[in-house]
């Protein structure tokens, strides 16, 4: 029994530290990000001025990543006060009833040209599952999540469907992460 | 006539831009708002010197055109631009990196009718009335 004990602790130590060395970076969101929108077949579009959340990440090892995000729908800016009274009011994204756009991963996953990552997104008080396509570079400061992808308005109710607005609602994400 | 026009187009375009810089310096005290990536000082003088000539042309030839009714149908036009201007700023896209896009049209709404006032002030001092 004592033979055994010694060379089990150290297999037990070994896997243990293996571990914590693929375990996924803490990511804080850093300054300059970008969240930005754009409607086909329309000049409509802006930009969220406020994201916040938590991202754990790791190249080596992405399936043990996560992502729990926030946008604020209110923090919404077209670069014209008529507009985002519009985008905010109840005929849209209605920033007093759904305050929050929210993402949460449920798996994440390498690609040829990067990463995906798969979970519900929950807007207008409708959750879908989406994938989404990034990238993530390594910068001096920590790294960069870059990703861009489609959703259609009319799943999530958003706005009347037809019309001169078209349903498409592209949404391009630039967000600079420091180690945290 | 278009001499005195011109002459009067340009120095009511030049006090109407002075005055709009005033009132952009009171709008920014008052709301702490900076729109001078869009509207510096430089745009809103020579904006409204060019609106100045150009209601200098429109009142030589109204004038020209219809030598009874020229000084009637040019304030109402003038006014009625003015006005219709309006559209502009309100419906403007600013670029996204100014925090409070809905501040603007107060800015700038005010500065359309500058270079009308500066006119109507003005013009007993260029053009005597007939």
């Amino acid at each position: 029994m004592s033979k055994l004990f010694y060379p089990a602790a150290a297999v037990l130590i070994l896997t243990v530290s293996a571990f914590t060395f693929v375990a996924a970076q803490n990511w804080q969101i850093a300054d300059g990000y970008s969240i930005g929108w754009s409607i086909s077949g329309s000049d409509a579009g802006g930009i969220f001025k406020t994201f916040t959340g938590s991202i754990v990440f790791d190249e080596q090892n992405p399936g043990a990543g996560k992502f729990d995000v926030k946008v604020d729908v209110a923090s919404v800016n077209t670069g014209n006060g008529l507009m985002n009274k519009h985008v905010k009011s109840d005929e849209w994204l209605d920033a007093v009833k759904f305050p929050f756009i929210h993402f949460v991963s449920r798996s994440i996953s390498k690609t040829a040209g990067g990463y995906q990552v798969t979970g519900d997104l929950e807007m207008h008080g409708v959750k879908k599952t989406i994938t989404i396509p990034f990238t993530f570079q390594k910068t001096s400061q920590g790294g960069k999540f870059a990703g861009s992808f489609t959703v259609n308005r009319s799943e999530y109710n958003i706005g009347k469907p037809g019309g001169d607005t078209g349903d498409q609602i592209k949404l391009e994400i630039s967000v600079p992460v420091t180690k945290s | 006539m278009l001499k005195k026009s011109l002459a009067l187009g340009i120095v009511s375009g030049l006090l109407a831009g002075i005055a709009g810089i005033i009132y952009a310096r009171v709008y920014y005290t008052i709301n702490e708002s900076d729109f001078s990536e869009v509207v510096s000082a430089v745009k809103i003088v020579a904006a409204s010197v060019f609106g100045g000539v150009l209601a200098a042309i429109g009142y030589a030839l109204l004038n020209k055109w219809l030598r009874n009714s020229g000084e009637i149908v040019f304030n109402l036009c003038f006014t009625l631009i003015s006005f219709a201007s309006l559209m502009a700023p309100i419906a403007v896209s600013l670029p996204r990196t100014i925090e409070t896009p809905e501040l603007f049209p107060g800015l700038v709404i005010p500065m359309h009718f500058f270079p009308a006032l500066g006119w109507y002030t003005l013009k007993p001092i260029f053009i005597k009335f007939k």
